[in-house]
């Protein structure tokens, strides 16, 4: 496995091969072959593997090399450079965003597979090495479609975000060149008044010093206010374009997928909530004419409810309620519908209001 | 004395006052009623902190919300002087009232200064005193201890949890020296006390930080309430106390000292993992659930504190790739490589974070989420794994906050990397600055939380600067002049030498020996004349040193030296302190001392010169700052681009700004007098952004002066000054005691009323002149109308009128 780097010789790296150290020679130059991440300087990797394939010279280590597999390294620790390879084939495979995920949750978890199978990768035993390599070549087998179209989303959005930036760049290169010009403009302007001034002395034409500073000061004032009200064009177009680049941008505005709601059990009336909103009924209600029916047997057995009756005639009574003639006789001239109709159909509707109400409450 | 303002009774704990004293008070109250934000500029030694204190206590007791009150001052001296004052004032208002009010007052500094633990208070940096702190008060070593196990603690800190908890220490106000006593005596550890109470206490007075640096602020002022009075005192710095508490330097060898902190937390892991695999389960799921689940556990010996603000806290879940502590730390190392290779490159490079974070991806994947939730991710891992030596753990500390200060924040922030210490450094020593240039992003939380932040100085000009860089809007905002019955200070500027060659320390002519010459014969002249202490401030340390050899090498020191002794500041703290001693002694002896000091170092901002240690102060050159840095051109950039404030002006105010902090050293007091002397051609034209009080002292026939002139005009002044002057001259000038204020109370009330009264006749008037236009113009539509609606029979009903008259 790679050499631990020595925390103290950050500069005095050694060649394992030709003992030759960067402090002798400052131009030395350390490769490694991403077959077994040993390092060893370019003239070494030069004399060993220049007749074609030979096997690594540390200790230990029986990999066979060739010349066109060394390359110099981006880390000073090899262990990194090896993890980042790793990653860079993980970070092909699995490419999802978050916006793919329906809970944060669920990327987080996500994540932490992905890295739980990086982490097997990078320090795992052989064994379970290969158990991860086979889950990710699972895994890129089965999501071959998200994989493709992720990964051109991401250069999408990777080509944008550059675009921007360097268009913020050169908007501020811009602004900077702006204001130097700006100051120097100002500063001829001041010698130049300054020696018209002079002038105006030697020709003995009596101009007093207060005019000439007013009118710059004022000049100045203007500009001032000038660009305070209209920062910058360059900054302005600056901003449209970015906004532009936003505005292209689709990558939030694919929908995330749902679960589809939980369904609950059948309702036949589709939410329709027949309780009585206006009043409360109460049991037992009653009237002198159906007093005497409700101690005979006759009208009882027949399954007559005097509660039913009750209901009924409330329901009767109260519907009208919530109805005004006036307003429904306009709208029931203007659509030509009979006044009775209407009033049924008022009540009707004021009843499924109520019930809506009530479904809030 | 005791005195309303409007409605509110204010006890004043000095038998007279200074009418600037009560105009501030007035605005104060103004500001207060209004409930927004204020920038005060009042000279420096007219009393600022006392009429601060009595109008808010005066505030807070009268009205039922009782207000809390927080005081930020700079250094510890300044919140102990603060401190005595209020404790004076408190004794006064019982004494009025004629009994004691329920009301408590503490002050706040480090461990450091507060610890009486018999071995730590012993350890001489403060970053240790904090770590052997926690390792002894930590929750954990609590529970440990509980336990049964054999763990150090703090008996002074154990003691605090037999007391009521918000009941700690009595009422009253305590200074830090009475805190530490009492604390002494109890057997209970100040700091904590301090901390627990403050939650519990009307006046709370401490350092910035505490509120200004997110990483404490956090952590020490997360509990106070909306309505707090927020003062920040002695303020003209405070952007760039903001600036400094959102940047840092990564040096080469924190980085090594960052991964060996990683590689020891991972052996520390792999030991956990053997011993105690269920503590770092239990941790995890806290994360899966998210931090919320973490707060309850942190407390006030949390390790350190998320360096983001608080409206930026993440509240959400940490993300899935850092949640096991292993994978945590395999993702630090990576970063902490990257910077390494980073580090590697031998030129200057200066990039967003953007830039940053998109070449941080490329190269390590890791992306810009997990990235910024490290320091909170740190400070988890660190609380579950008990670790007691904290300090090994400080710069990977740095490098997570680091982290998750770049991932935060796109804007207003830069990374600038310098692989030289100077441009003609042959070895490499890389440091990469991670600069905050936008000072508004420290202070904006303050201002979003807290409805009355008052921002006061005595060199605060010019005033509309600060509400423009800090990104706020104001109510009052003021400056007051100074009044006196007599001029006791002579400001000065000198623009020529004797020979009337102009004197400068422009760079192009600050080393020409007739500069050097002429501004030794200022100094010479100026030593022969001032009684007792003279302070010289020069730009830079720099250029201090090669003007001093060059005075040695023209005989000019030896010439002082006849005078006065010479002491010079140096960066060193202790050399310094030890020279300002033997100036004091030589100032009171009768010797006389110069003290030569850099307009920028320690001296020019927390030492008084008052009285005889301070005669006369020169100011040799305008003190601008290196311009050649690269993070202050990033910084102006960012100002031009931002907040349209120009280059020059930045750069001019700033230095005008550190002039007037010099110039105010040796005026603190109306009895106090002195001669201030501006030397450098370019004041001429700065002169307007001198603080009002001294530029409306500043007379025309003062100003572009050459030596002999201007020490012809001293010598007059300091005779003037000689002559008797008894305290009774001053009454009713610039000391009012009950009549004058009476009077003046009253003057003002019918000014009011004149106000008023003007007012309304005004508006009688335009209502009349209103009525009278409305009345005008019916008519004439009248007219008009009955022009048109005269009909045939009208008119034949007139002609016949016309016929008959006719």
């Amino acid at each position: 496995m790679a050499r631990p780097l020595d925390p103290l010789g950050f500069e005095d790296e050694m060649c394992p091969v030709c003992k030759s150290r960067k402090y002798l020679n400052p131009d030395i130059v350390f490769v490694f072959n991403p077959e077994c991440y040993h390092s060893m300087c370019l003239n070494c990797a030069n004399r060993l593997f220049n007749d074609g394939p030979n096997q690594c010279p540390h200790a230990g280590c029986n990999k066979t090399l060739r010349r066109k597999g060394f390359r110099s390294a981006f880390f000073g620790d090899l262990a990194v450079e090896r993890e980042v390879d790793i990653r860079r084939r993980v970070a092909a495979v699995f490419n999802q965003v978050e916006e793919d995920f329906e809970t944060l949750q669920d990327y987080n978890n996500y994540l932490q597979m992905v890295e739980d199978l990086t982490f097997e990768l990078v320090n795992g035993t052989d064994e379970r090495r290969r158990q991860a390599e086979a889950q990710l070549q699972a895994w890129e087998a089965e999501h071959r479609q998200d994989i493709e179209r992720n990964k051109k989303a991401g250069r999408e959005a990777d080509e944008m975000s550059r675009k921007r930036l360097a268009a913020e760049r050169d908007a501020a290169r811009q602004r900077r060149i702006e204001a130097i010009k700006e100051a120097e403009e100002e500063k001829r302007e001041r010698v130049r008044s300054r020696e018209m001034e002079l002038d105006n002395l030697a020709k003995g034409i009596t101009t007093t010093t207060e005019p000439a500073t007013k009118v710059q000061l004022k000049r100045r004032g203007q500009v001032n206010r000038v660009a305070e009200a209209a920062p910058n064009p360059a900054a302005s177009a600056m901003a449209t374009g970015a906004s532009e680049v936003e505005r292209l941008s689709i990558r939030g505005l694919k929908e995330k997928p749902k679960a589809p709601a939980p369904q609950g059990p059948y309702d036949p009336f589709g939410g329709m909530d027949f309780a009585p909103s206006r009043y409360k009924l109460h049991g037992g209600l009653t009237h002198p004419l159906i007093e005497k029916y409700r101690l005979d047997r006759q009208h009882v057995a027949g399954g007559y409810s005097f509660d039913d009756f009750a209901a009924r005639a409330l329901y009767e009574a109260f519907a009208g309620l919530g109805v005004f003639v006036e307003d429904e006789k306009e709208a029931g001239s203007a659509s030509g519908i009979g006044l009775s109709q209407e009033t049924t159909m008022a009540a009707g509707i004021a009843a499924v209001d109520d019930a809506d109400r009530m479904d809030l409450d | 004395m005791e005195f309303n303002i409007d409605d509110l009774p204010v006890l004043f704990p000095y038998p007279r006052i200074y009418p600037e004293q009560y105009a501030y008070m007035v605005d104060l109250k103004k500001t207060l009623d209004a409930g927004g934000n204020c920038v005060l500029e009042m000279p420096s030694g007219t009393g600022k902190t006392v009429t601060l204190l009595s109008l808010i206590v005066a505030y807070q007791q009268y009205y039922p919300e009782h207000r809390k009150l927080i005081y930020c001052s700079r250094t510890m001296s300044e919140i102990e002087k603060a401190l005595v004052e209020l404790r004076a004032l408190m004794k006064f208002r019982a004494e009025r009232l004629g009994h004691e009010e329920e009301f408590r007052g503490l002050g706040l500094t480090s461990r450091k200064n507060l610890c009486l633990h018999p071995s730590v208070k012993r350890e001489k940096s403060g970053a240790i005193v904090d770590a052997r702190c926690r390792s002894l008060t930590a929750g954990f070593v609590k529970e440990k201890r509980e336990k049964g196990e054999n763990v150090e603690t703090c008996v002074y800190h154990d003691n605090l949890d037999l007391l009521e908890p918000h009941n700690l220490i009595p009422n009253g106000i305590w200074t830090l020296d009475g805190l530490l006593r009492y604390g002494e005596e109890k057997k209970q550890c100040p700091y904590f006390t301090a901390r627990r109470m403050m939650e519990y206490c009307n006046v709370i007075i401490y350092s910035y930080h505490y509120l200004l640096d997110p990483k404490i602020a956090e952590r020490v002022s997360k509990n106070l309430s909306k309505d707090c009075i927020v003062v920040f005192d002695e303020a003209h710095n405070i952007d760039n106390v903001c600036i400094e508490s959102l940047s840092t330097d990564i040096t080469q060898d924190s980085l090594m000292r960052a991964t060996r902190g990683a590689q020891n937390l991972e052996a520390k892991i792999n030991e956990m993992k053997d011993s105690d695999q269920e503590k770092l389960q239990s941790e995890y799921e806290k994360l899966v659930e998210g931090l919320k689940g973490l707060d309850e556990g942190r407390q006030e010996d949390a390790f350190m504190a998320n360096p983001t603000l608080p409206d930026d806290l993440l509240k959400e879940a940490v993300p899935g790739n850092i949640r096991r502590a292993e994978h945590f730390v395999a993702f630090l190392r990576r970063f902490i490589e990257y910077l390494k290779t980073r580090m590697k490159v031998r030129q200057v490079i200066s990039e967003t974070p953007p830039s940053f974070l998109a070449h941080l991806k490329e190269y390590t994947f890791i992306e810009k989420k997990p990235l910024r939730f490290c320091a909170e991710r740190l400070t988890s891992l660190v609380r579950t794994l008990e670790l007691t030596n904290i300090e090994d753990y400080r710069p990977l500390q740095e490098v997570a906050t680091f982290a998750t200060l770049v991932a935060t924040y796109e804007k207003g922030f830069l990374l600038i990397l310098e692989p030289y210490e100077s441009d003609t450094a042959k070895t490499p020593n890389p440091v990469l600055h991670f600069t905050c240039l936008d000072a508004a992003i420290a202070i904006k939380p303050v201002f979003d939380r807290f409805s009355s932040v008052i921002i006061t100085s005595g060199t605060i000009s010019p005033l509309e600067m600060y509400p423009k860089m800090l990104n706020f809007s104001t109510v009052v905002q003021e400056s007051y002049s100074m009044t006196l019955a007599r001029r006791s200070f002579l400001p000065m500027i000198v623009t020529r030498g004797s020979d009337q060659a102009s004197i400068s320390t422009s760079f192009q002519v600050r080393n020409e020996p007739s500069v050097v010459r002429n501004y030794g014969n200022l100094l010479t002249e100026f030593a022969r004349m001032t009684p007792d202490g003279m302070v010289v401030f020069f730009p830079s340390y720099l250029y201090m040193e090669s003007i001093i050899s060059m005075w040695q090498g023209m005989g000019i020191l030896d010439e002082v030296w006849k005078h006065k002794l010479i002491l010079v500041e140096t960066p060193d703290a202790q050399e310094t302190s030890l020279a300002l001693e033997t100036y004091r002694t030589a100032c009171c002896n009768g010797r006389g001392a110069v003290l030569l000091c850099v307009a920028r170092g320690k001296v020019s901002e927390g030492i008084d010169f008052d009285h005889q240690y301070g005669r006369t102060v020169l100011c040799i050159g305008v003190p601008f700052q290196y311009t050649e840095s690269r993070i202050l051109k990033a910084r102006l950039e960012f100002l031009r681009e931002t907040y349209r404030i120009r280059e020059n002006d930045f750069l001019s105010f700033d230095a005008m700004r550190h002039a007037a902090q010099c110039l105010g050293r040796v005026l603190r007091g109306k009895d106090d007098y002195g001669v201030m002397v501006l030397a450098d051609r370019r004041f001429m034209k700065k002169r307007h952004q001198l603080p009002k009080w001294i530029n409306q002292a500043l007379l025309d026939a003062n100003t572009n002066l050459s030596t002999d002139m201007a020490v012809g005009a001293a010598r007059a002044f300091l005779k003037q000054m000689a002559q008797p002057f008894s305290a009774k001259d001053q009454e009713g000038v610039s000391i009012w005691g009950m009549k004058d204020l009476k009077r003046h109370q009253e003057k003002m009330a019918e000014d009011l009323i004149v106000e008023l009264r003007t007012q309304r006749e005004d508006e009688e008037r335009e209502r009349k002149r209103r009525e009278e236009e409305e009345r005008r113009r019916l008519e004439e539509e009248r007219d008009r109308v009955s022009d048109y609606e005269m009909d045939e029979d009208d008119e034949a009903e007139m002609m016949a009128l016309d016929a008959r008259i006719g």
